[in-house]
């Protein structure tokens, strides 16, 4: 069944097709993003004539995305290596305690997915607002932590929970401790999911905008998408600038995913037995 | 696996916890300097993104000026700066100089947020006394002047110039002529009217341009008497200026499926010529000038919204402008930024990036050509700054979804006049 | 929590034989949990908490405040908005949830095939997962232009499908499926990857074998390859459940509610409420609701799948 046939054929021409119905906005995006006002409004999704980069070069001096990408980038890792030390570790303990008090604070967790962020928006921000957190990058670390904690534990502890607990407990029993059987004997295993927790929170917390505007708006630390949408006016929108600016700023998390792609589908394997 | 001490295990444990923290303290070290700091020579600024032109440029000329003063601003989406202003407000973290939308009734609007005492009083500055007298409600609260904006925005009607020379037509004067104007437009292969529906503010532009003429022309204190709960908006000139509204619908007036047509192809309409006019608001000038081959080809004129020319009113308004937050740290150095933006010639400078008439007009003002025409209108008090003083704020967006709901003929006018009277004496 | 780990420290090397001793407690400490606990409950947990609170106020957002008691919910049934909004939430999930992992599915088959573009078609279709939904919605009113030659339709009419032209946002009984549709195309590719690494897990001698008892491919998938799939498919379907019944952004930036209400889901409700009309205390009380809402819908679905997962 290996062996590529005429009907392997066809398969691969109908999904080619697929691949092609699917990049049209991609498409539209690339294109609007070669297009002065001008071309815009003429011919929003024909092919530009002639293509111009100026939104590309204006979108990245007039919204200081250098300085914006610094800002997102430093958020986006401090935020993920917190989640994967706090998110493994607390699942690590949710997946090996078969206790009806472990299944609950499971349950609690997961209740984090299922609550509407607009819930505690505003006491959090009071609450940040009195640890004089706003304008921090901390407080958006913390935040993302807080909030992508639910899923990080949910997806790390499926996939605990369908390895052998056997080199772990062999570990403990010659004597290791929990910390050292974890660090050097689980954690290592848990390097697909690993994979899968960290492209789905980067991309998660990459393009927020909302949170980063409530908390940083006005600071120097900014994140990409709060400068891209410094473009979108209620009247005058300079959509070129918008959507070269998204092309930007997509970019990074791209590669993220092409780099990690193997783990990511691995990750989703292996964890789904749990 | 050598065996260690349990205890330097857990050390270890709570070296790396500790390690991860100060991960997390350093980047707040880099943002020693950063927002929220309180210091006396930087002004935090929340604008939303209309603001950011002309606010770019008054900034840094204030900053340049020798005052000291450094600025962080921010602009955003209307949307998305009200909401998080709002919060900001309530978590008592306001920035010093924030966007603030004239009158009331809607979330960031100068009634609603001096009413919760969030805005320092802007009475004793200079520029206050060029506010005329039918807009005082809209930039004040008590008596007391809260709202800084550098001028007043009109609705009129923008159109291409070269279609309707194509199509041997002159600038309609009348509603009648309005309608027959129409009429050899379309006879011509043009859409009359582009309507961008699908964004929904633009909704509500053609309702406040005829109801300036057919409500506020022989009842101007409209506002009040609703307010008393002496008048309601079925039964008032509203009504009839929504069945003129349908009726250019009816007519085929205005593009195919304005319900799915974004402002951003309106403007594209009247830009490439596809399209003669639109009714929008002055700020979107530029826009559609960007959007056409020659930007000379784009003028506005006041929308003929009366059976006679001396009749028309025209809607006008306050721009969105600025306030101060009352418990700034830097309030004072606020103020006198305030004190500077109502200087003349930085009133002049931002109403001519954003297409606004002055508050007070000097020689040295620029207006732009294409509102030329609404100045006689302005000066001699016909206009109506509609919209501006709902008691709640769900009217407006009550308007929006009605007129989309009567475009896609889904309701009549009578029921949706209705349901905006009972938003309207709903409580805020 | 250090009770744990003050038990387990005297059991230093001195006391070695006190560790052959065998423990009823191989579990980690709670240590382990006790940093994600503290974060969880003070981004989280602590906030909600606070803000359940304020749906039993009449708060503005700014200024005082005073309890209610339960009028805020008893405004909310009789609220024609919020239930529309409930009724277009619920379908909007439905489409959500059985045509993007419908696509998904298909999606996954492909691209797990022998083709040889596979890798570069994973990436195209994972691709729009990573922007952000905002923008996606901005595109997509390019996409939606309702003129005849412009975006979608003039790509309809392009290839011979003119009849098919539609006013995609504006049409009020259209507007909530071309939400779903931009939806389903941006999270097509996530429910792949998720059917993918179900199909990875499903071992080759398996399949193989039901080749040789000369099963075709129809066959092979409902009886080998679909039973096989049930976690990939209860992850799938609760993760685009919940996606689904909060969703917002993309409602928002597409259509804010609009036509009229045509499209106004309990999120847009919720939002609306609280940071437009200010009543923020009614809010709140959408916010509640939706909450439970989500939490009883998931629980039923996740002890279904989790029950046809061990039929299989």
């Amino acid at each position: 069944m290996n062996r590529y046939r005429p009907r392997t054929l066809a398969l691969e021409l109908l999904m080619v097709a697929a691949g092609v119905a699917f990049l049209f906005p991609v498409y539209a995006l690339i294109v609007l993003s070669l297009k002065d006002a001008g071309q815009i409004a003429s011919s929003p999704l024909g092919l530009p004539k002639p293509p111009t980069v100026d939104n590309y070069t204006e979108a990245w001096s007039t919204a200081s995305l250098g300085s914006a990408l610094l800002s997102s980038t430093l958020i986006t890792v401090v935020s993920l290596v917190l989640l994967i030390a706090i998110g493994s570790c607390g699942a690590y303990f949710l997946a090996r305690r078969a206790t009806r008090l472990g299944y609950g604070l499971y349950i609690l967790f997961l209740l984090g997915i299922v609550l509407p962020f607009q819930l505690g928006m505003i006491p959090l921000y009071n609450l940040f607002s009195k640890l004089e957190l706003i304008g921090t990058y901390q407080s958006l670390i913390l935040f993302y932590t807080g909030i992508q904690l639910p899923f990080t534990i949910f997806l790390y502890t499926g996939f605990i929970r369908a390895l052998p607990a056997d080199y772990a407990t062999a570990a403990l029993v010659d004597g290791a401790s929990h910390f050292q059987a974890y660090t050097r004997i689980v954690f290592p295993l848990l390097r697909p999911i690993t994979g899968t927790v960290l492209i789905l929170n980067a991309v998660f917390i990459w393009n927020d905008f909302f949170t980063p505007l409530l908390y940083l708006g006005g600071s120097a630390h900014e994140t990409i998408p709060v400068r891209i949408f410094a473009f979108v006016g209620q009247y005058v929108s300079d959509y070129g600038l918008v959507f070269a600016g998204l092309v930007l700023g997509a970019i990074p998390i791209l590669l993220v995913f092409l780099l990690l792609q193997r783990y990511v589908i691995k990750g989703f394997a292996s964890g789904l037995k749990g | 696996m050598t065996a260690i001490d349990g205890r330097l295990n857990r050390a270890q444990f709570l070296r790396i916890i500790g390690g991860l923290a100060a991960g997390a303290a350093v980047p707040g070290l880099l943002s020693a300097c950063g927002g929220g700091s309180g210091d006396s020579d930087t002004l935090t600024l929340v604008g939303v993104a209309d603001e950011k032109g002309p606010l770019d440029v008054l900034t840094k000329a204030y900053a340049d000026s020798g005052s000291g003063i450094t600025f962080k601003a921010s602009y955003a989406p209307t949307d998305q700066v009200q909401t998080s202003l709002r919060a900001q407000l309530g978590g008592g973290n306001a920035p010093d100089i924030h966007a603030l939308y004239p009158g009331s009734g809607s979330a960031m609007s100068t009634t609603d947020i001096a009413k919760a005492g969030l805005l320092a009083d802007l009475s004793g500055q200079q520029w206050t006394s060029a506010i005329p007298e039918n807009l005082k409600t809209s930039f004040q609260h008590d008596g007391k002047v809260y709202l800084f904006s550098s001028g007043l925005t009109v609705i009129g009607t923008i159109y291409n110039k070269s279609v309707f020379a194509a199509a041997g037509v002159q600038i309609p004067k009348t509603w009648s002529e309005l309608i027959s104007t129409c009429e050899k437009l379309k006879a011509a292969g043009k859409v009359p009217i582009a309507l961008g529906a699908q964004t929904q503010w633009v909704t509500q532009l053609i309702t406040y341009a005829l109801v300036a003429s057919h409500v506020y022309r022989d009842t101007p204190d409209f506002d009040d008497q609703m307010l008393a709960g002496k008048a309601t908006f079925a039964e008032s000139g509203w009504k009839q200026s929504m069945a003129l509204y349908m009726d250019l619908r009816d007519r085929g007036f205005f593009n195919d499926n304005p319900n799915g047509t974004t402002l951003e192809q309106q403007t594209a309409m009247v830009g490439t010529g596809q399209a003669a006019m639109a009714v929008q608001v002055a700020p979107l000038l530029p826009a559609f000038r960007d959007a056409a081959p020659n930007k000379d080809d784009i003028d506005m004129f006041p929308f003929p919204s009366a059976d006679a020319a001396e009749q028309v009113y025209t809607w006008s308004g306050a721009n969105v402008g600025i306030g101060v937050h009352a418990k700034s740290k830097n309030k004072d150095a606020a103020l006198k930024f305030v004190e500077f933006l109502g200087k003349q010639e930085n009133i002049n400078t931002w109403c001519e990036v954003v297409a606004a008439i002055p508050l007070k007009r000097d020689a040295s003002s620029k207006i732009d050509p294409a509102l030329v025409s609404f100045l006689p209108l302005i000066d001699a008090g016909r206009v109506a700054p509609v919209g501006q003083r709902w008691p709640n704020a769900e009217v407006q967006p009550t308007h929006f979804t009605v007129i989309q709901d009567l475009l896609a003929k889904k309701i009549t006018i009578d029921d949706g006049l209705k349901k905006m009277d009972e938003v309207y004496r709903k409580s805020s | 929590m250090s009770t744990q780990v003050l038990e387990a420290s005297p059991t230093a090397p001195p006391e070695r034989p006190a560790r052959r001793r065998p423990r009823n407690r191989l579990g980690p400490p709670w240590l382990f949990v006790a940093p994600a606990l503290l974060c969880y409950g003070a981004i989280v947990l602590y906030p909600s908490a606070s803000g359940v609170l304020y749906a039993f106020t009449d708060w503005s957002g700014l200024g005082d405040w005073s309890f209610v008691g339960l009028r805020n919910f008893d405004s909310l049934l009789h609220d024609d908005r919020a239930l529309g909004a409930l009724r277009n939430t619920l379908l909007l999930t439905v489409a959500i949830v059985v045509v993007q992992n419908g696509i998904g599915l298909l999606l996954a088959l492909g691209v797990h095939a022998r083709i040889k573009s596979r890798m570069l078609l994973r990436a195209v279709f994972f691709a729009p997962v990573v922007v952000s939904p905002v923008m996606v919605a901005f595109l997509w009113k390019y996409v939606y232009n309702p003129a005849p030659n412009a975006g979608l339709n003039g790509v309809l009419g392009a290839v011979g499908l003119g009849s098919l032209r539609q006013d995609w946002l504006g049409d009020p009984s259209l507007a909530l499926w071309s939400v779903a549709a931009m939806v389903v195309w941006q999270h097509a590719g996530y429910s792949m990857v998720i059917f993918l690494a179900g199909l990875e897990g499903i071992s080759k001698d398996v399949r193989e074998a039901a080749t040789i008892d000369g099963a075709g491919p129809v066959k092979r998938f409902r009886y080998v390859t679909w039973p096989l799939l049930a976690p990939a498919t209860t992850i799938n379907v609760m993760l685009s459940t919940i996606g689904g019944l909060k969703i917002f952004d993309q409602v928002f930036a597409a259509t804010s509610g609009g036509p009229g209400y045509a499209t106004e889901t309990l999120s847009t409700v919720l939002y609306k409420e609280a940071f437009v009309f200010g009543r923020y205390g009614y809010s709140t009380a959408v916010a509640l609701v939706l909450a439970l809402f989500v939490a009883a819908v998931s629980l039923v679905q996740i002890r279904y799948l989790r029950a046809r997962e061990d039929q299989t």
